[in-house]
């Protein structure tokens, strides 16, 4: 491992940097590239989603990545946390993806944070340009989303479920938070009022409410139970919200067997689209009109709304 | 693995995932990303094959290499770095070219389902052709920047990858590369033709003076820099200022015209060495810098040159004097023709025809063929339209959109419909059956051991047992008249095609050697035109009637890569930032790039309003001009 004195961030761009970068230079410029390497980023949750995210930032070459995770590694990690060497010993996640993870660019700084997020202070995020967050509570993203707001910190929050994911960012501070936008109710009142929600706004909706209620996602242990309760919780959301009756329920069959974990292709997916947008963002070309994205596997399109 | 933990995917899938076996053909940007992504999804039976070594350009995506594995076989280090999450798994992993006919129909028959995550259009054809002989799915893959693409290709169901017509390489008027540059790629490409000249395989004159004033009497430039033993400044002498005198004495090349070069200054021959090596490749160069990098490079370039096994280097970008010989000849070039400058940086882009690359865009593409192949495991081919990724939401925030069903197979297709076939073109007197072979049947058609018949006549064949030889005929000479007709096939890709060939004189030595047309409809509408139309407005040799085909493949190089693309550029107006800002008045030939390609990339992201033809059609030129520059690269290392 390259020694600290040649991180990034320390002055110019090194003759070894330019080389390693060349292809992405020729792409986003070297002012892109230079803004890369002066953006600290916080991302939270080292499952696979969050491997994924922390390979496309570490690569990109951001200055450095903080990978806060105090959860330990599970069987269930298989499905896509790439970064864990399989005869690892280490229990926690974060900690058990450092070697890999700096392996993929001696350039950037990676720091582990064991601290489960709750147990910070509100202010935690204003020492970081961008945070990211997976595998969090809804409550958690809530608090999270509007502590950035107040600091002016850009946010991105993703989630994959089996083959399905999302993610929700805020990176002007013009639209909702976090929380206005998945209330997490059982019935969607703040919004259905106004506009046509997107039938994948349901689907995460009740996924999240899902999440609290029994304060996990769904599980493949139990996928059958799971999948009914799901039903249950959209049944109530849609007939909830009269003034949506094409969004019927058994739009969803397709969707409810490919819920559970994390899934390789989808982490992959939306791990590359909240990281390539959240580096626009710091290059200052963000997708400024949207701020939720869906990746539809059973339609595979992957889509901005605004909400 | 998702596929050993129960109840993550139906038993059915489950199973199907376990057990098939799937190749992988490529292990770089998407063949990482897709490696990953089949492993952790469960597949278990994988082989993978790549011919390419690692290179530190590399690193910045291909996350299964490190600094450490520079050097070594993508194939072999990428299985082993996924062995470290999941040791579970078979991988056999084969450092060589899939085009090898040791991978024949017996290797393929092994799988399941082949995904390309190829560089070369000539690969993928290849692949292509296995695959529907075999009858095997294939994803096919691509990207480019921020945009990539996922297709199915099933036979009888989908669209082949051969089913459209391809775009052909960005061409220059030769005459425009010899006498009148306009912009930096013209004295780009000029300036490795005059690499070539002095130490390529050619030595045909191309880019002194021009047609043949002097005779036989004149000393080709290879032979003159070898009688001077390669003197730097008399070398610099002769191609910046003598042979700009002879340019300037033949002034029919530029009355008439606002191009006319300008001697530089003659005190700059022997001016002082000015230091450049300080100067970062993204700053310009002075004139007075671009002369000492002149002067520094060309001495290492010569003993390489002698050192070389044929005495013949072939130009590579990533050679540090090769580099700055084009980068130094190119612009003193522009100096004299009154052409900004470029920097290093940029040169290296338009020159080495390099295609920005990132790690997101591979692995969201690497993601929807995962998805795709899950698909196609189940027999589901109507879910597996093709699929594009846009660098920006479209107006409706699409971002990863699909085409609304499967494009149906074309039934002209030369390649997957038994009814295609090809119109070929040219001068029979003179067109060699070597070269039918060489550039027709191998470099064109992607054939990999052709044979052709002509009425149950052997005219080439792969087997050499066969004896026969008729490689030094002319196609007349072998037999061949105007408008005969011979079938071309390829018994290890089970690729047939008929050729209708026709006989056109060559009217000037600047004349494409041969066309292949897709029907003879074609062939009439490019006679109509060709009467018809005026020469273009430019570059015109007096002594030559055939205006329209006074035009040259740029060698190694579709189109200075995306900037100078106008058509092709929908799906690629990604590098525009710092490029060709402020030529656009003398671009009429190419087009006022960014803005043409910006407005067609607008356009074409809306899968429901434009044509699906339209569509692919776009693609696969954006597509192509990746692939020409591998094609490029890799016939250098052949």
């Amino acid at each position: 491992m390259a020694s600290e004195l040649m991180k990034n961030g320390d002055g110019e761009m090194s003759k070894d940097e330019r080389k390693v970068y060349d292809r992405q230079i020729r792409l986003w410029g070297f002012d892109g590239q230079n803004k890369l390497r002066a953006t600290k980023v916080l991302l939270i949750g080292m499952q696979g989603l969050g491997a994924e995210i922390a390979k496309n930032l570490i690569l990109s070459g951001v200055n450095s990545i903080t990978l806060k995770d105090h959860t330990e590694v599970s069987i269930l990690d298989r499905c896509s946390q790439f970064l864990i060497p399989r005869d690892s010993e280490e229990r926690n996640r974060a900690k058990a993806s450092l070697s890999s993870a700096q392996k993929l660019n001696p350039n950037v700084k990676v720091i582990v944070d064991t601290t489960p997020i709750e147990e910070n202070v509100d202010s935690f995020v204003t020492s970081f340009d961008l945070v990211i967050a997976t595998e969090c509570s809804p409550s958690t993203y809530k608090r999270l989303s509007e502590n950035c707001r107040k600091s002016n910190v850009k946010i991105f929050i993703a989630d994959v479920y089996g083959l399905f994911g999302y993610f929700y960012q805020d990176v002007n501070s013009a639209y909702s938070l976090y929380g206005e936008i998945f209330p997490n109710n059982a019935e969607i009142d703040t919004l259905t009022s106004t506009k046509k929600l997107p039938q994948l706004y349901y689907l995460t909706s009740a996924l999240l409410k899902f999440q609290s209620d029994s304060n996990r996602k769904p599980n493949p242990d139990t996928s059958e139970e799971d999948i009914e309760e799901l039903k249950s919780i959209i049944h109530l959301q849609i007939n909830y919200s009269s003034s949506d009756q094409e969004n019927k329920d058994d739009v969803f069959e397709e969707y409810y067997g490919e819920l559970f974990c994390e899934l390789s292709p989808t982490t992959s997916i939306i791990g590359a689209m909240v990281s390539q947008t959240a580096l626009n963002t710091v290059m200052n070309k963000p997708v400024d009109k949207y701020n939720v994205f869906f990746y539809d596997h059973i339609e595979h399109e992957g889509k901005f709304h605004l909400l | 693995m998702a596929a050993t933990i129960a109840g993550v995917f139906n038993p059915e899938l489950q199973n199907l995932i376990k057990e098939s076996k799937v190749l992988l053909v490529g292990a770089g940007g998407i063949g990482c990303e897709v490696l990953k992504n089949l492993v952790l999804t469960g597949f278990s039976e994988l082989e993978v094959i790549d011919l390419d070594t690692i290179e530190v350009s590399n690193l910045n995506r291909q996350f299964l290499f490190n600094k450490e594995s520079v050097g070594k076989a993508k194939s072999h280090v990428a299985k082993t770095s996924v062995l470290k999450f999941n040791p579970n798994v078979n991988i056999m992993s084969h450092f060589g070219d899939i085009m090898d006919t040791k991978y024949g129909v017996a290797f393929f028959n092994k799988f399941k389902l082949v995904i390309n995550a190829l560089d070369n259009k000539k690969a993928r054809s290849h692949v292509n052709r296995m695959c529907l002989s075999c009858q095997i799915p294939l994803i096919e893959s691509g990207t480019m920047g921020y945009n990539g693409q996922v297709e199915f290709i099933k036979k009888g169901v989908s669209m082949c990858y051969e089913c459209n017509p391809r775009s052909e390489p960005r061409t220059y008027p030769m005459c425009t590369i010899r006498n009148t540059p306009k912009e930096p790629i013209h004295c780009i490409i000029w300036a490795k033709f005059l690499f070539n000249q002095l130490f390529g395989e050619t030595d045909e004159d191309v880019s002194m003076d021009e047609d043949g004033k002097i005779g036989s009497e004149k000393l080709s430039a290879r032979n003159w820099a070898i009688q001077n033993n390669y003197d730097p400044k008399k070398l610099f002498k002769k191609v910046f200022f003598d042979d700009i005198k002879v340019l300037l004495n033949l002034e029919h090349l530029y009355a008439e015209k606002n191009i006319k070069p300008v001697l530089l200054d003659e005190s700059l021959l022997d001016q002082e060495h000015t230091k450049y090596s300080d100067v970062l490749d993204s700053e310009m160069l002075t004139l007075e810098q671009n002369i000492s990098m002149f002067w520094d490079c060309v001495t290492p370039i010569k003993e390489k040159w002698e050192r070389s096994a044929n005495k013949c280097l072939v130009w590579d970008k990533d050679d540090d004097m090769m580099m700055n010989f084009v980068v130094s000849c190119s612009n003193l070039r522009s100096a004299i023709f009154n052409i900004p400058f470029k920097t290093h940086f940029d040169i290296k882009s338009m020159a080495g025809n390099i295609i920005p690359a990132i790690a997101t865009a591979n692995a969201m593409i690497a993601g929807q063929i995962v998805i795709h192949a899950l698909r196609i495991l189940r027999g589901k081919f109507e879910k597996c339209q093709n699929v594009f990724l846009r660098s920006m939401p479209n107006h409706k925030g699409g971002v990863l959109v699909k085409d609304k069903c499967i494009q149906p197979p074309n039934p002209k297709c030369n390649v997957c419909s038994s009814k295609g076939e090809i119109v070929f073109v040219t001068d029979m007197h003179n067109f060699t059956v070597r070269q039918l072979e060489e550039l027709v049947l191998k470099k064109k058609l992607n054939m990999v051991a052709p044979d052709v018949t002509m009425l149950d006549r052997v005219i080439i064949s792969s087997d050499e047992t066969d004896g026969v030889d008729m490689y030094d005929m002319t196609l007349s000479e072998a037999g061949m008249t105007n408008g005969c007709s011979f079938d071309a096939e390829d018994d290890h890709q089970n690729f047939r095609v008929k050729i209708i060939a026709y006989d056109k004189e060559k009217s000037g030595e600047e004349d494409l050697d041969f066309e292949i047309l897709n029907n003879i409809n074609d062939l009439r509408t490019a006679n109509e035109q060709n009467n018809k139309t005026k020469p273009d407005e430019n570059d015109e040799d007096d002594d030559d009637d055939d205006e329209d085909d006074c035009v040259i493949e740029q060698a190694a190089s579709p189109a200075g890569s995306t900037v100078c693309d106008n058509n092709g550029g929908a799906v690629n107006y990604v590098m525009v930032d710092e490029e060709e800002i402020g030529h656009d008045e003398v671009t009429e030939e190419i087009g006022n790039e960014e803005e043409d390609t910006e407005k067609i990339s607008n356009e074409e992201v809306d899968a429901e309003e434009i044509s699906n033809e339209e569509k692919l059609a776009i693609k696969r030129k954006a597509d192509e001009a990746i692939e020409d520059i591998n094609d490029a690269k890799k016939s250098r290392v052949d």
